[in-house]
């Protein structure tokens, strides 16, 4: 009889785990001596506002929870993306990632494909970026296409995407020219608290499921306070395992440009940990880890990178609910569910994501809703309680509304420990949520610092 | 799907509402941790509702959610002295937005800190199960 016990982490996502960070001063200097000029980051703007830094996506790249993405994508890649959700590889991916200049820069750094690139941040080098190719987009084309169409998709998608939409901005507010070619970051970036006690990239994530003696774990995705909806969620999940439940519960929290209105990032991941700290869930069994990212919302296209950054962490199954990582309704609700049970062929799947050649080892978990119900006496699974009329419902935006009223969220809504975290930061930054202020500061100060590094001597009259 | 637009009702506002039917109407919630009013409308009143405010929105369960603590406050006050849960008052407290825009948007910068002990918390976080791992 086959051992149905399951023994090692899955591989990553494409064999092997990309890693391009040089850590060494003199190779770093080697490496920008061959750069031709200089680009100092700038965010994404949209009606004056970031909503995206690529910084986050080189991060990404380079630390590997995009692994086998290596850096900033060619033109056929992009295509190959687009009508395929495939890399040139064959790999499943599903979102363009690309450097964008504005044309103006793009005359001001003078350079073209065999050129390498200076990238700093925050005023000092950060990384480099080795032109392959150069060409032109249209940011409004690539956004239709990267999320899709009531006409060409509709399996999923209900309404037309539209500037209501964040990920569709970001899309849009691309700039025409990109720069092709991989990233190597020369200066490591050093996360700032409360982030960089969960800064798990890749290859340090399955080395610590290794030291806890991990084999499986699951993943929660999360991009916001945990109620005890989502609690219930993670500990109903995890039951999922071989011959026991799950070793490890992982939350992996999304970092990066957010919505006014969403709590700030730093709430996330603290309110996450005090599930532990405060011990509704053993810290031997949870764990928080975040990836920097500016989500797109794309609800089941963003699952599919959800899949690649968690399998790449060595993830064995990831919980789906209702809405995955989406905003509006422009997707079918269970959009996401119905990708990893039978596939959304116009988007490239005529069976689910890993059921597909290039597909994932990682495997879904998909779950109706959690509510609270007096009568169970317990966070009831929807599939389990019948008690209409007396069950409540969880509605994040409900929860927001209550605090914005000055409600204290009683325990049967936020564990006392998690709504204090919520308070803490609400004291750090003046206001419980992202606010513009808030915004504005978070993109100057962003979520890394970065050690001073001298530039060679050609390049100090070079940036742009 | 009707949508409903939800008043939570504290010991103040039972208070406001006491010997009128309304305090018939109030419902528990969460087991009784929280009580409300709701209000039930048409798609369309909940669309007007929705566009007064740009981050407004109905939720999954068909709520209109996201508006500002001032317009709910202004709905309660309408509820109170109309002494109703019909739409008409939803229709008057959107005629008085005017009256409270610039508590809406003193909300957006700025929202008093709850005055609760967070020590414990605190206290926790001196000593995390994950250190930084740089």
């Amino acid at each position: 009889m086959q051992d149905i016990r399951i023994k090692d982490l899955p591989p990553p996502h494409g064999g092997k785990l990309v890693e391009r960070v040089v850590r060494d001063p003199q190779m770093a200097w080697k490496l920008m001596e061959k750069c031709s000029a200089v680009y100092d980051i700038k965010p994404t703007l949209f009606k004056g506002n970031p909503v995206r830094n690529v910084y986050r996506e080189i991060m990404s790249v380079c630390y590997g929870f995009f692994s086998p993405v290596e850096g900033s994508m060619t033109k056929a890649e992009v295509e190959s993306v687009l009508e395929k959700r495939r890399l040139l590889s064959g790999w499943v991916f599903p979102y363009p990632i690309v450097f964008d200049v504005s044309e103006e820069d793009f005359k001001r750094l003078g350079v073209g494909p065999g050129d390498w690139l200076l990238l700093r941040l925050k005023g000092e080098p950060f990384a480099i970026l080795e032109i392959e190719e150069v060409y032109e987009i249209n940011p409004q084309d690539i956004a239709v296409r990267t999320f899709g169409t009531p006409e060409k998709n509709p399996e999923v998608v209900k309404v037309p995407f539209d500037q209501k939409h964040t990920g569709y901005n970001i899309y849009c507010s691309l700039n025409p020219i990109i720069l092709a070619g991989k990233y190597t970051i020369i200066n490591e970036p050093k996360l700032r608290p409360p982030f960089n006690r969960f800064w798990y990239p890749p290859k340090k994530a399955r080395e610590e499921f290794k030291r806890r003696g991990w084999t499986t774990v699951i993943a929660h995705q999360t991009r916001n306070v945990p109620h005890t909806g989502h609690e219930a969620l993670m500990k109903m999940a995890a039951y999922i395992g071989d011959i026991k439940p799950c070793d490890g519960i992982v939350v992996n929290a999304i970092i990066g440009a957010k919505r006014i209105g969403d709590f700030p990032d730093e709430a996330i991941v603290e309110a996450h940990e005090m599930l532990h700290l405060a011990g509704y869930i053993k810290p031997e069994r949870h764990m928080v880890t975040i990836t920097l990212w500016d989500m797109r919302y794309g609800n089941p296209i963003e699952s599919l990178l959800h899949a690649v950054i968690r399998q790449n962490m060595g993830i064995s199954w990831h919980m789906f609910g209702r809405d995955h990582a989406a905003l509006g309704e422009y997707y079918d609700v269970y959009a996401t569910q119905i990708l990893w049970s039978k596939g959304i062929p116009s988007f490239g799947f005529d069976a689910p994501p890993y059921a597909v050649p290039g597909g994932f080892y990682i495997r879904p978990q998909n779950i109706a809703e959690f509510w609270y119900c007096p009568k169970c006496k317990e966070f009831a699974y929807s599939d389990n309680c019948t008690h209409k009329g007396i069950y409540s419902r969880y509605s994040g935006s409900f929860i927001r509304g209550l605090i914005n009223e000055g409600v204290t969220p009683p325990p049967e809504i936020y564990r006392p420990e998690v709504y204090k975290v919520v308070v803490k930061w609400w004291k750090e930054f003046g206001y419980p949520f992202n606010n513009a202020k808030y915004l504005k500061e978070r993109e100057e100060r962003l979520e890394v610092d970065l050690p001073h590094m001298d530039i060679p001597e050609h390049l100090k009259k070079k940036i742009v | 799907m009707a949508k409903y637009f939800g008043i939570i009702i504290d010991e103040k506002r039972m208070a406001a509402i006491k010997g009128t039917p309304l305090e018939e109407k109030v419902e528990p919630i969460f087991g009784g941790a929280l009580k409300r009013l709701v209000i039930e409308v048409s798609d369309e009143l909940g669309q007007k509702v929705i566009e007064q405010f740009s981050r407004a929105r109905f939720d999954a369960r068909g709520f209109i959610e996201e508006t500002p603590a001032a317009f709910k406050r202004l709905v309660f006050k309408k509820v109170a002295e109309m002494k109703s849960l019909g739409p008409e008052v939803l229709e008057k407290a959107i005629e008085e937005i005017p009256s409270i825009q610039e508590e809406i948007e003193k909300e957006d910068r700025e929202l008093p800190v709850p005055d609760i002990d967070i020590s414990d918390i605190l206290e926790l976080q001196k000593n995390p199960v994950q250190k930084p791992t740089q």
